[in-house]
């Protein structure tokens, strides 16, 4: 948050301005602070929704849910892609899914190879990873390093809970882990790469790894 | 606590159960026999879990977005939803999609929903379809709980119309996501407990059991 502290504040004017400067800070103490401080409030994005009440009642009532299992913010957007995969799978169209995937998003991922021009390939990474507001929900949390990104599969666990809650019972998702990595992640991704001009490598994992090759 | 929180109306799990069991004594019986329905609700257990610092930075990376507009938890569903619908109706399989869709639940419908309603009355389908499922407590910003109807602010028009605008990859529009996705879906939801529903699609979307 761009706060000041009262502190803080002081230091800074005694850091930063001369005597002169000091003097008149210290002439106009609280006024000075509170224009500071408003300035900071009015302008902290997060501070300033109106919804945050919707977004705590989702919090608890997601993380509330503990069984059959704990629930997380990935718990519909990862279903949603599995639900997906269970779609496409059996009728053979899974790259037929993946490249709507890449022809879709072309456009941002030509946007993103734009900032990889100007400012290297660490973008390729930011852009497919912690700067996607989809992965706001799909990664609990990213491993930043530079070349590589890594997160906690959200996919593994959940694909199991399918095949126990749902797929005993009607024969739905009987695909495996390693389907998800490669016929999904790993082309979806790679896909996206190619798109953007850099090339990676995927070390897929309960932990999965993405380094720039 | 609230299984569900809801500005007009919220029923608490104390409630929740008295309504059950004043039912009486042989319903009673018969909702503690639905294996898991009782233990599938919102638990209070949220302050035993090891996890919620991940879920508040979670949250506060959402919130802290608001450019190039505001963006709320349901956004990277919806855009999955979008993706998903986009990419079956190019293939001409959305009549395909949406049954597949309601079928991977049938299990879950069959096992508990349809027993419950002899028991709990036809609302328990709405329940059970909205403001239960996991998949509203971020797809529904919030939702207007009403006997036997349930009204939601639709998730997906103001993205699809961001996406449409900007990306422009998209062959769907708004009205799609209505016909070829929710409506289908809760429609064959409804038909596998030999039930009919009204929907009235608009940025408040109703759902009315008729």
């Amino acid at each position: 948050m761009d706060s000041i502290s009262r502190r803080g504040f002081t230091e800074k004017a005694l850091k930063g301005g001369g005597a002169l400067a000091v003097l008149t800070v210290l002439a106009l103490p609280e006024k000075a602070m509170a224009n500071k401080m408003k300035f900071s409030l009015k302008n902290e994005r997060f501070l300033n929704r109106n919804d945050l009440s919707d977004a705590l009642k989702s919090l608890y009532t997601t993380y509330d849910s503990t069984a059959p299992y704990p629930h997380k913010f990935n718990e519909t957007i990862t279903k949603a892609v599995l639900s997906a995969l269970d779609f496409c799978i059996p009728l053979g169209i899974e790259k037929d899914y993946v490249d709507h995937y890449i022809t879709t998003m072309a456009p941002v991922f030509k946007g993103i190879k734009l900032s990889v021009e100007k400012d290297g390939p660490e973008k390729a990474l930011r852009g497919l990873f912690e700067e996607t507001t989809t992965s706001y929900q799909l990664f609990e949390r990213i491993n930043v390093k530079p070349g590589e990104r890594s997160f906690p599969c959200p996919y593994k666990g959940k694909l199991d809970d399918c095949k126990e809650w749902i797929g005993k019972y009607n024969g739905t998702f009987k695909y495996e882990w390693k389907d998800v990595c490669n016929k999904w992640c790993v082309p979806a991704w790679n896909g996206a790469a190619k798109e953007i001009g850099v090339k990676l490598e995927i070390i897929p994992g309960e932990e999965c790894r993405v380094k720039l090759a | 606590m609230n299984i569900y929180i809801n500005d007009n109306k919220s029923v608490s799990r104390r409630s929740f159960t008295k309504k059950a069991l004043g039912i009486g004594f042989l319903s009673s019986l018969a909702v503690m026999n639905l294996p898991g329905s009782a233990d599938a609700w919102l638990d209070e257990k949220i302050m035993e879990r090891d996890d919620l610092a991940d879920g508040i930075k979670e949250l506060i990376k959402t919130y802290d977005t608001t450019s190039p507009y505001p963006v709320k938890f349901y956004d990277g569903l919806v855009r999955v939803h979008l993706r998903n619908l986009d990419f079956a109706v190019k293939k001409g399989l959305h009549k395909e999609h949406a049954d597949h869709y309601s079928s991977t639940l049938a299990p879950m419908i069959e096992k508990y929903v349809k027993n419950a309603i002899p028991i709990m009355g036809k609302d328990i389908f709405l329940w059970a379809n909205f403001e239960r499922t996991s998949c509203s407590y971020q797809l529904y910003e919030h939702i207007d709980i009403k006997e036997n109807e349930r009204s939601v602010p639709c998730p997906f028009k103001g993205i699809l119309e961001y996406q449409n605008s900007t990306v422009g990859t998209y062959s769907i529009k708004w009205g799609d996501v209505c016909n070829k996705w929710c409506i289908p879906v809760w429609e064959n939801f409804a038909n596998m407990v030999q039930l009919k529903i009204k929907v009235e699609p608009g940025e408040t979307c109703r759902i009315t059991l008729v």
